[in-house]
């Protein structure tokens, strides 16, 4: 057998990594300059590959954002009102339970089929089959009949008056898909990844791990944007995605390092908004502890921890100390009370009770939300600081949720870190954390609280529908929420999005969404 | 070449028991994981129903060996199943982001077997010289640099202050540019000081002397005499180093938003799709066999000695 000779080959070996190198290093990048200004295209750094496209099947508000250019709901939320989108007019009946909407006419879906009645009994329905994944569908299972009553208007028939009802038709979930396209590009009823809707937007491309883009539709029916495409780009580092924004190759990045928000602040080539979200974080005590059931012991971890200074000097700022069991942002909010810095007074209460120098394990997700495993170390140092012995744990999320969503008998950890942003504005959601029929496997009760008083309150408020009573129902359920202390309230965290100053017209919703379908460029 | 042709079939053969055992292995190990699959695709907030109902929908309410039997049989058929995450085909899924893996590790994998075994070289024959010691601490960093923490500084470097490269994505023919720098440095590094190590043996060696004496060129002596019987170790490191970059470099891959199949195996372990993580494992599986076969020929192409 003849053989090359041994140089021959490494020489022939060299030239092509030399050429593949030059070919990967003298290249010019077209698209590396600033991105924005005239060259009508939008990029978007998120932190997240996409898991769906399906309205109905989607759980993230990332996916929520990228779908919203594509995908129209019938209503939406302005300044605490629903107002019109896709349906142009809504009554409620006075006994809350049928809604007859009104449809605005002359709208198409993106595959050419008309939006009428009959797309939206399509969608309603689709979001209640019980035989589709809709996790996030459960305020619509109070629908009992949903029927077209003319071309364009449509009769909706609750089992129960349900005010926050007309709230959850503003969420993603209820976005309109056009009834043709459960069947075309590929997809099928309950396999849906090509979504095709009424937005400003047409879904045009996705690669997977890597972006997704959307391009204008000419025929929208409202206002057009300016970009004539926008390009998300799949960055899970948020290191990179600040780099990216920083070197001019995106336009607006989400969720920087907030290590770096400051530096990001005092840099004249940025925008940073630290959008007020209504997520809140907090530690959910076990109630149901022999120790935790005192009420002093869990007035004294909220006395214990200085939220403050976590808040300026592990969170850098990107969060607001809490003063009610839910966010300022929520319909049924009211400043409830506060648990100002006070260690002597929380040493005073351990004693009382009985408690000092006990032992509690707390556990927290790790990277789940803004700094949580750092902010949960600070505060096991107070409540060291206060005498107590405490553990901190953390783990992945799946199995996280696994510990704090099993039944009480299984083992339930002491104190555990958590965050929760309602997807509807409104305090019905949050507080379903309080109520006994939440309690694990069913719900997120991690705390096992239970007040019959609560219990009533919220009872009421879950059928009434003259806003002004239900929302005062809340604001006492909160204070004796406040005062029972079954969580140590900690702060509801920013949701920051940072943009480059050659753009403008970009705004976050408290839903931890950023708006910035009609960006464009900054006057210069 | 028989001898090598039946080691082959024999290996092929031997790795389908591996490949079995495998998927045995994944399919137990990911249902002792603690966290139960429906309830993180459920949601925090999902009643009680919705995550049987989910659990159903995935099969995960059936006897373990029922599942593993409905695995195995899709397996044959050539059918990994459907990701629970996504309801997209798992293949599909994989197929997706394979070719951004093999790209890096082939990239990074020549950039290291270039640069390493040229500096290697080098600093064995210039031994116990400045450019020996310089080609050794060199290497050292290599090694012991994250490369989490190189390629953030390389970004800084040449996306945000030079402005040369983009930071992060695959869209580009540039982008591969810096994380396949990234990797390649820490192969770099770790097959320089195999190199060395290996040559400085070889160059020990009669022969070597033998054809210093009967008067070969330096250079023949060094490529030839020597590299070539160095090689056998440095080959090894090289295809192990492949075969790790195959399983894709999951935070090389995070830094510079590569959409390889690491990611895809951290998300899809993180949000307990099974299917997923069964069968990236068994590609990967799959992979390294084949590679190791590849790398026994040319074991044989490099030294003719060896038989099988």
């Amino acid at each position: 057998m003849k053989r090359p000779s041994t140089r021959g080959r490494i020489a022939a070996a060299l030239v092509a990594a030399g050429l593949l190198l030059g070919a990967c290093s003298f290249e010019e990048d077209p698209a590396a300059g600033p991105g924005g200004g005239g060259d009508s295209s939008f990029s978007i750094a998120i932190g997240i590959d996409l898991d769906t496209l399906d309205p109905a099947g989607q759980t993230t508000t990332t996916v929520q954002n990228v779908v919203d250019y594509v995908v129209e709901t019938l209503v939406e939320e302005r300044d605490g009102e629903v107002v019109g989108v896709l349906a142009e007019s809504y009554e409620v009946s006075p006994d809350g339970r049928t809604i007859d909407l009104t449809l605005r006419q002359g709208v198409t879906f993106h595959d050419g089929t008309p939006f009428n009645a009959d797309a939206v009994v399509f969608n309603l329905q689709r979001i209640t089959d019980p035989n589709l994944r809709v996790p996030l569908g459960a305020p619509f299972e109070v629908m009992e009949s949903v029927e077209a009553t003319g071309e364009h208007s449509v009769r909706i028939v609750l089992s129960q008056p349900s005010p926050i009802f007309m709230k959850a038709l503003t969420l993603t979930t209820a976005g309109m898909i056009s009834p043709a396209s459960v069947e075309a590009e590929g997809n099928t009823y309950d396999n849906y990844q090509h979504p095709v809707g009424t937005g400003p937007y047409t879904f045009t491309s996705y690669t997977a791990g890597q972006s997704l883009t959307v391009t204008k539709y000419p025929q929208y029916w409202g206002e057009q944007p300016f970009y004539e495409t926008v390009e998300f780009r799949i960055v899970p580092e948020a290191a990179t995605r600040e780099s990216l924004l920083l070197a001019g190759q995106v336009d607006m990045i989400i969720l920087p390092p907030v290590a770096d928000l400051r530096a990001l602040q005092d840099n004249p080539d940025v925008n940073v908004i630290l959008g007020e979200s209504d997520r809140s974080i907090y530690i959910a005590l076990d109630t149901l502890d022999p120790l935790l059931s005192d009420v002093r012991v869990r007035q004294a971890l909220n006395y214990a921890v200085d939220k403050q200074a976590i808040v300026d000097n592990v969170l850098f700022g990107a969060g607001k100390v809490m003063d009610a069991p839910m966010s300022s942002a929520l319909f049924g909010y009211c400043s409830t009370g506060s648990y100002p810095y006070d260690p002597d007074r929380a040493r005073q209460l351990l004693a009382e009770a009985g408690a000092e120098g006990a032992t509690l394990e707390l556990i927290t997700p790790s990277g789940r939300y803004v700094q949580d495993q750092q902010a949960t170390e600070a505060i096991a140092g107070y409540l060291r600081e206060v005498g107590l012995n405490v553990t901190v744990g953390t783990s992945d999320w799946g199995a996280y949720l696994g510990r704090v969503n099993a039944p009480h008998s299984e083992d339930t950890v002491d104190m555990h870190l958590l965050g929760w942003a309602p997807a509807i504005l409104d305090a019905d959601q949050q507080m379903q954390m309080f109520r006994s029929a939440t309690h694990p496997p069913t719900g997120l009760g991690t705390a096992f609280y239970t007040n019959p008083r609560v219990e009533e309150l919220l009872a009421q408020a879950d059928t009434e529908v003259n806003e002004e009573v239900r929302g005062q129902l809340y604001c006492d359920a909160s204070r004796i929420i406040w005062e029972e202390a079954p969580w140590i309230f900690l702060w509801t965290q920013s949701f920051p999005v940072v943009h480059s100053v050659d753009v403008t017209g970009i705004s976050t919703t408290p839903t931890e969404k950023f708006d910035a379908l009609y960006a464009r460029p900054a006057a210069s | 070449m028989r001898g090598t042709t039946a080691h082959i079939v024999r290996t092929l053969l031997l790795s389908l028991i591996t490949l079995f055992g495998v998927s045995v292995l994944i399919f137990l190990m990911l249902r002792v994981l603690p966290g139960d699959p429906a309830r993180v695709l459920a949601g925090l907030d999902a009643s009680a129903e919705q995550v049987e109902r989910i659990r159903a929908e995935l099969g995960l309410d059936r006897p373990l060996v029922s599942q593993y039997w409905s695995f195995l049989t899709g397996l044959l058929q050539g059918d990994l199943g459907t990701s629970a995450r996504t309801s997209r085909p798992v293949a599909l899924e994989i197929a997706a982001r394979m070719p951004a893996t093999l790209t890096l590790a082939a990239v990074s994998t020549l950039i290291g077997a270039v640069a390493g075994i040229a500096a290697g070289v080098v600093a064995a024959v210039r031994r116990g010289t400045v450019v020996d010691h310089l080609i050794s601490s060199v290497a050292v960093m290599g090694i012991s640099m994250p490369v989490y923490w190189l390629g953030l500084l390389l970004i800084l470097l040449f996306a945000v202050t030079l402005g040369w490269l983009p930071a992060a994505g695959a869209d580009e023919p540039t982008s591969i540019v810096l994380p396949a720098a990234t990797l390649g440095a820490f192969s770099t590094a770790l097959v320089s000081r195999m190199t060395r190590a290996s040559m400085l043996e070889v160059l020990g060696q009669d022969y070597i002397r033998t054809a210093q004496a009967k008067g070969a060129p330096p250079r023949t002596v060094i490529v030839k005499h020597g590299l070539r019987n160095a090689f056998i170790p440095v080959l090894t490191v090289i295809s192990l180093q492949f075969g790790a970059l195959l399983g894709g470099a999951v935070l090389t891959e995070t830094v510079f938003g590569w959409p390889g199949i690491g990611r895809l195996l951290v998300d899809s372990i993180n949000a307990r799709d099974f299917p997923v993580v069964q069968g990236l494992v068994l590609v990967y599986a799959l992979l390294f066999v084949l590679l190791n076969v590849f790398v026994d020929v040319l074991y044989v192409v490099v030294d003719p000695r060896i038989r099988y």
